[in-house]
């Protein structure tokens, strides 16, 4: 077993460097799993602009019920006034929408040219739509009370503004299917590890293609009185064990991180696709050990790792890329694996047909893993033909 | 003697072709793969209109609803919000369950939102329901206040009329000449991870100076000239090299990917320039105080780099402003964070004072590094190596 034991001591070498990918791994999967709460499914909850208010007019009374009504619709930051500071809020989203209200504005509603109300926002997002929306109709409220009642107190305008505005319409939420927000950590996790599955295979596997293929090494190999089929059975095994280890581990992970989560259905597929990957990450790192150079591995592992995440919806997910990037990432197995992922985590309903589709996509991974293997299979063979 | 350095230099970096992947390549390819990724992200938070459903029934046909939606679903109107389906009870929950729209109404027993979930969308969905109710709350409050005025129908009319027509004292003021678009951000951290990966440069420069870490360096100390003019020689090829990329990899962002830079090409170059000084001294000052092998040096730059460009926001663009609001002087002590700020600030900012505190941070930081790097290198003399 001397070739397998050369094996793991290789693979030991490199071990510092894959724990790094998966440090850095954790890492984000630990901060997306802490930064998602989703709120309990069953019960409306209104959403809320981060809205910040500067209301100059400290005696006007409809001032007052503006600041009191958005108060309730909004989440409120408190900023000071500093256009710096209020634009690093803006910039960073800390802050999406900013009202400032300015002196004499409840007494100048009752006049003919009514003093206008200054906002800030992100131009064109969904976010100061819904808030222009709120304080259009509170202030559209108040000018018709003051229109078709001029009489109207400041005090019994606030009461009625404040009446009108309480109606709330009832709001029903369908639950068709049970949608759970920790599958989707779980599933954000599992799209995760497309990264550092790929990378630790490929720095484990090629790390070792590598130093096995330096043609002094191979040369003494070959004449080592060792059949080459025991050579190759060993680094077989050496491979099957380290893509193993290395599934046990990240997968075993998520089992800590996740607890009770991961004994669903859907967990299990999960698990069945990140073996579906790996096999093609293992194949993929076979061909890449064919002709990579020694120097060049963390080059390579880069780009391939960070490439294909990106363009298939790891980092950011797939909804947001364009079409054209997605075809092109069509050609990965990262892009299958990823939308296999969402579409388990999203699955209520297991049935044949929703099954086939995904275990389609799983074929596809395991379609790449044996092409890049037949590939990787004749390079090597033109090598050692060519070398001898 | 310099111009010999020099150029023997500039050949020697040119050749070190994984130099020049991670110096130059590498942030470039980043440079795609965020712009691939990113550009759909800013696009994300914009307004588009709500699909909904509305349950057809003689309740609605007779409603106030049904006449405010009319006016904000039409196509061409500025106010239109809604893409509506009129239709059956049965269809319209087909079309929710089917994410064919977002929410439908039914104004069975009064006015009321079916969802799936909740989101911004739907609040606007309900809150538009909730304006409608609230208007006539008015209506009827107003036409209560005065009920003989408005037994005259002339007077209903108007007041009907003015619940449609809707006055907008809302100025919109900009918080600055550009759009507060976060995207940009990662962009700007880019340039200062490449400025940073100049130190790979400034690493190679002092390790093939010093005469205990490579032969080279033992040959070039034997060597009858002033040990000063060999360094500023390969400091200058580096240097030369460095900015040369981080200009090219500038021009790519800007010109190849349209990232908004803002307009000032003359504080952008003055800034690369410093960023890239930064980077090199970074490398030499790693080089001369670690006193293991090669690999360590380059780990340590990398997991340096890395650190430093993950806190100005690299990864996690939220990552710089949590620092900058919470811990600011953090901000001031992380090199990365500096360049990334100074680009922020000239593309946004009104005032270059910020810019210039940046910048400034860039220089002092360059400066201590350097003196830092020749302090230890100084007067180095060796028995036997």
């Amino acid at each position: 077993m001397q070739v397998f034991k050369a094996y793991i001591i290789i693979a030991k070498k490199n071990l510092p460097q894959m724990l790094i990918y998966v440090g850095i791994f954790l890492f984000i999967a630990v901060m997306i799993s802490s930064l998602n709460k989703t709120p309990p499914p069953g019960e409306f909850s209104q959403a809320k602009t981060k809205l910040a208010i500067f209301n100059n007019d400290i005696n006007g009374v409809v001032s007052k019920a503006l600041v009191k009504f958005l108060s309730d619709k909004s989440e409120i930051v408190t900023l000071d006034n500093n256009s710096e500071k209020i634009q690093d809020a803006l910039f960073f989203r800390n802050v999406e929408y900013i009202v400032k209200i300015p002196v004499g504005f409840s007494d100048s509603l009752r006049t003919q040219n009514p003093i206008q109300l200054e906002k800030i926002s992100v131009p064109g997002s969904t976010s100061s739509f819904y808030t222009d929306m709120l304080i259009n109709n509170f202030v559209n409220t108040t000018l018709r009370y003051i229109k078709f009642e001029p009489s109207i107190t400041d005090v019994q305008l606030a009461s009625n503004i404040q009446k009108d505005m309480s109606i709330n319409t009832p709001v029903v939420v369908k639950t068709y299917e049970t949608y759970s927000g920790n599958t989707q950590n779980v599933v954000y996790y599992f799209n995760y590890l497309a990264y550092s599955l790929m990378a630790i295979s490929i720095l484990g596997v090629s790390g070792f293609m590598i130093v096995f293929g330096n043609i002094d090494i191979r040369r003494r190999n070959l004449c080592a009185p060792m059949t080459s089929r025991s050579m190759n059975f060993q680094i077989l095994l050496g491979n099957m064990i380290f893509a193993a280890v290395a599934y046990i581990i990240l997968v075993g992970i998520s089992f800590f991180l996740y607890g009770s989560d991961m004994f669903t259905t859907n967990a299990a597929l999960l698990c069945l696709n990140a073996g579906a990957f790996m096999f093609a990450a293992i194949s993929l790192s076979l061909l890449i050990g064919n002709f990579a150079k020694p120097n060049s591995i963390s080059a390579i592992t880069n780009v391939i790792t960070l490439g294909t995440c990106f363009i298939s919806g790891v980092f950011v997910p797939q909804q947001f890329l364009g079409s054209a990037v997605l075809t092109f990432a069509s050609f990965t197995p990262t892009y299958w694996y990823v939308k296999t992922n969402n579409e388990i985590g999203t699955m209520i309903n297991f049935s044949s047909e929703n099954l086939m589709r995904v275990g389609g996509y799983a074929l596809i991974e395991l379609g790449f893993g044996l092409l890049f293997l037949i590939i990787a299979f004749f390079v090597s063979k033109r090598k050692r033909v060519s070398n001898n | 003697m310099f111009l010999h350095v020099f150029v023997n230099r500039l050949k020697c970096i040119l050749g070190d072709r994984q130099i020049i992947f991670w110096t130059l390549m590498f942030p470039i390819l980043l440079g795609t793969l965020f712009n691939l990724a990113f550009s759909n992200l800013a696009s994300a938070e914009n307004f588009s209109k709500i699909s909904i459903a509305v349950v057809d029934s003689p309740a609605y046909q007779k409603s106030m609803l049904k006449t405010v939606i009319g006016f904000v679903s039409q196509a061409a109107s500025s106010d239109s919000m809604f893409v509506v389906t009129l239709t059956d009870e049965k269809q319209a929950i087909d079309l929710l369950k089917n994410n064919k729209v977002e929410g439908y109404i039914s104004m069975k027993n009064g006015p009321k939102l079916f969802v799936k979930q909740s989101g911004i969308n739907q609040t606007i969905i309900k809150s538009f329901l909730d304006t409608t109710s609230q208007m006539e709350s008015t209506f009827n409050s107003i036409v209560k206040s005065d009920p003989v005025k408005y037994q005259n129908p002339i007077n209903l009319i108007q007041l009907q009329l003015s619940l449609t027509s809707n006055a907008n004292l809302l100025k919109e003021v900009s918080a600055s000449k550009s759009k507060p678009d976060t995207t940009v951000n990662y962009f700007y951290t880019l340039i200062a991870m490449a400025c940073l990966y100049g130190g790979f440069l400034g690493l190679k420069e002092i390790g093939a100076l010093q005469a205990d870490l490579s032969t080279q360096g033992a040959r070039i100390n034997v060597a009858p000239v002033h040990k000063m003019k060999v360094l500023m020689g390969s400091l200058a090829a580096a240097l030369l090299v460095n900015y040369a990329e981080i200009l090219v990899v500038l021009a790519y962002l800007i010109l190849v990917l349209k990232v908004n830079f803002g307009d000032q090409i003359g504080y952008i170059l003055l800034l690369s320039l410093a960023g890239s000084m930064l980077g090199l001294s970074l490398g030499a000052f790693v080089t001369a105080l670690v006193k293991k092998g090669e690999g360590v040096k380059i780990g340590i730059l990398t997991g340096v780099s890395m650190m430093l460009s993950f806190f100005a926001g690299m990864m996690y663009v939220d990552i710089k402003y949590l620092i900058t609001k919470n811990i600011p002087i953090l901000g001031y002590l992380n090199p990365a964070n500096l360049i990334t700020d100074g680009f922020y600030s000239l593309y946004f900012y009104d005032d270059h004072t910020r810019f210039f505190i940046n910048l400034g941070g860039v220089l002092v930081f360059t400066t201590l590094l350097c003196v830092g790097t020749y302090l230890v290198l100084r007067r180095r003399r060796y028995a036997s190596i």
